[in-house]
């Protein structure tokens, strides 16, 4: 079979296999840098002291002047510093990552009342929470108005343009002053970023529904309120709902930003922290974490998709799919 | 043209396609169509799309429209549908003046428009719902309808699991549940294969047969006009206007084999006439002298 066909899909097999690649290769990257002592490692930690008098075991010193120490102290005479070849210590090896997942979930706080790692991640979950459904309330409805009725687009599209390209983190200090300093401001960030792109991604497509649906709908006798209830309604609705699958991604971008504004909140405190105390695996274990928090979310909206709108095509199995296939949550093929 | 002086007259009805005229006339008018016509644009960019277009369609008959592209068939089957306006004359059901869309109308738009979120039923339910009749009659009804169109065993699928003539019966069903007084038809089978258009054909046929509806078709297949209809609209293009109305000579029920009957196809050449004139446009000679190695008469041995 040809691999390199333009817009040939591959078999399952293959996909998976792909699938699976694309998440080992950049492993296999960082495990090569981690574990082969002849690739990079700039640095060298010092084992045994030997007669020198600056370098102590334990210590990181640049390779350079670990030579040089060595080539005087042997010029002399003396017994050499021994030392083993190391990273940075902001690049840890896979497997001190993979101990943080465990360790940084079990190692208390080290300042009495700091939050632990697992209050840290649901607080930020909490923050994307209420500004995403805040921002859902009001700009899906609105957003759908928009797409159904020129005079409210008119109305409304042209300003919320225009406040869209205001970076919402500029909101910051002005949501500090409005709603305080606990989660108002950080809530108030991720509605800011999620609401003036929502409305507008909303009202385009409903904008986008098949005007013959809608005619078709009036000839059967259907009243204006119907034809919004009953048929643009539904009509958008798989689109809509992939709609705020991406939005939401996009809200936990901004979660990072809002976190920052006020007091240093959730997650990205605790990275912070992590990076203030130099414990580099934990900084990584939490970014990684929020990626596979952001994928499983999106792989349960996904796999709830698919049941919630029986009707849809399959579409394009992506790595969601794959994923929720091979976790078992695949739907059965539909009839054709 | 020789093959003129072979065809009989077009206009010659025997006696008993004669009997089923006059009993058409006899009956009530339910559409009636009066110097309607439709001005899209304004000013300079403005073009006429229908010109004093007037007919009249009585109860059960079965009416199609032809007509080159441009002659506003479509724009005249939207009008009498209320998704248009007209911009002069009037177009009345049952003595009532069209304005805007109504369920006394039924439409069969080509492109099926079923509702991708609703199944089979869903769909014929759709109109009788819209009209808040209870879901329990109005779901019996709908099994009703779709044993009609022979989709009783697919009531549950979802349209995008069916085939395009499969859809179409959906979609006549659907108009049909709302029982409306006239069908309207916009090139319905023009999105199906042969063999499938020329199977809905005896569908329609037969459903026409033992439905109380009339009928407005619109197609650009002229036999298919011919084998349904009783009446043939013609218009002109640029503006649309009414060239003729043909009356089809052909006894009911008809048959597949009438497409060879002589009176047929004396239809056929009159409708090919008036729709492409007397010397319709011929494919020109091309030129395959010198220069292309290709080039070789296919019987030069």
């Amino acid at each position: 079979m040809d691999w390199f066909a333009i817009g040939r899909e591959l078999s399952p097999k293959a996909r998976g296999i792909i699938t699976f690649c694309s998440f080992l290769l950049p492993l296999a990257v960082w495990s090569a840098f981690s574990y082969l002592p002849f690739l990079w490692h700039p640095l060298m930690e010092v084992t045994e002291s030997g007669d020198s008098r600056y370098f102590r075991p334990g210590m990181t010193v640049e390779r350079e002047a670990f030579h040089q120490e060595n080539a005087r102290l042997s010029s002399k005479g003396s017994v050499p510093v021994k030392g083993i070849p190391v990273n940075p210590v902001y690049l840890p090896a896979p497997h001190e990552v993979g101990k943080a997942f465990y360790t940084a979930f079990v190692t208390e706080p080290r300042l009495p009342g700091d939050p632990w790692l697992h209050e840290s991640l649901w607080h930020s979950i909490q923050v994307i929470f209420w500004g995403f459904l805040l921002s859902s309330i009001i700009g899906v409805p609105l957003g759908i108005l928009c797409g159904a009725y020129s005079p409210i687009a008119r109305l409304f599209e042209p300003f919320i343009d225009f406040v869209r390209y205001m970076p919402a983190p500029a909101f910051g200090a002005l949501a500090v002053a409005i709603v305080g300093i606990y989660d108002g401001p950080k809530i108030a960030i991720i509605f800011i970023g999620t609401f003036f792109q929502q409305v507008l991604v909303v009202s385009n497509t409903t904008r986008g529904l098949d005007r013959a649906l809608v005619e078709a709908a009036q000839t059967l006798g259907a009243g204006k309120l119907q034809l919004l209830t009953r048929v643009a309604l539904p009509g958008i609705l798989p689109d809509l709902y992939r709609d705020l699958r991406i939005l939401l991604g996009w809200a936990w971008t901004y979660l990072i930003v809002a976190e920052l504004v006020g007091a240093k909140t959730g997650i990205t405190a605790f990275i912070h922290q992590q990076s203030k105390y130099k414990v580099y695996e934990n900084v990584y274990a939490a970014i990684i974490m929020i990626g596979l928090i952001g994928l499983f979310v999106d792989i349960m909206l996904g796999v709830l998709g698919s049941r919630l709108f029986p009707w849809e095509k399959d579409s394009k199995p992506g790595i969601f799919t794959f994923i929720s296939k091979a976790l078992g949550f695949g739907k059965e093929a539909s009839t054709t | 043209m020789s093959t003129e002086e072979q065809l009989v007259d077009y206009r010659e009805q025997t006696p008993e396609v004669k009997r089923y005229f006059e009993d058409l006339r006899s009956r009530e008018v339910v559409l009636k169509v009066e110097k309607l016509g439709k001005i899209f644009g304004e000013g300079v960019g403005a073009t006429e799309a229908l010109q004093d277009v007037s007919f009249d369609v009585h109860h059960r008959e079965f009416v199609s429209i032809v007509g080159p592209s441009g002659c506003g068939k479509s724009t005249l089957i939207r009008i009498l549908a209320g998704l248009e306006t007209s911009t002069s004359g009037s177009a009345m059901l049952d003595s009532e003046e069209i304005r805007g869309p109504g369920s006394g109308r039924g439409m069969v738009f080509q492109s099926y428009t079923l509702f991708p979120w609703r199944t089979v039923a869903g769909n014929v339910t759709f109109g009788p719902e819209m009209m808040g009749k209870s879901s329990d009659d109005v779901e019996k009804e709908a099994d009703k309808w779709l044993g009609m169109v022979g989709l009783s065993d697919f009531k549950n699928h979802y349209p995008h699991q069916l085939s395009g003539g499969m859809k179409q019966r959906v979609g006549i069903a659907r108009a049909l549940a709302n029982r409306p007084r006239i069908l309207l038809m916009d090139e319905p089978f023009g999105a199906l294969d042969a063999q499938t258009r020329a199977l809905m054909q005896a569908y329609l046929l037969q459903i026409w047969r033992h439905v109380d509806v009339t009928i407005l078709f619109i197609t650009h297949d002229l036999d298919e006009a011919i084998y349904l209809s009783d009446r043939i609209l013609v218009l002109e293009a640029n503006p649309g206007r009414v060239e003729e109305f043909v009356e089809i000579p052909l006894e009911r029920p008809r048959k597949p084999d009438q497409f060879l009957d002589p009176r047929f196809l004396a239809v056929r050449h009159r409708l090919d006439v008036l729709i492409h004139g007397e010397f319709p446009e011929e494919a020109e000679e091309l030129s395959f002298i010198g220069g292309v190695d290709r080039f070789g008469e296919v019987d030069a041995d």
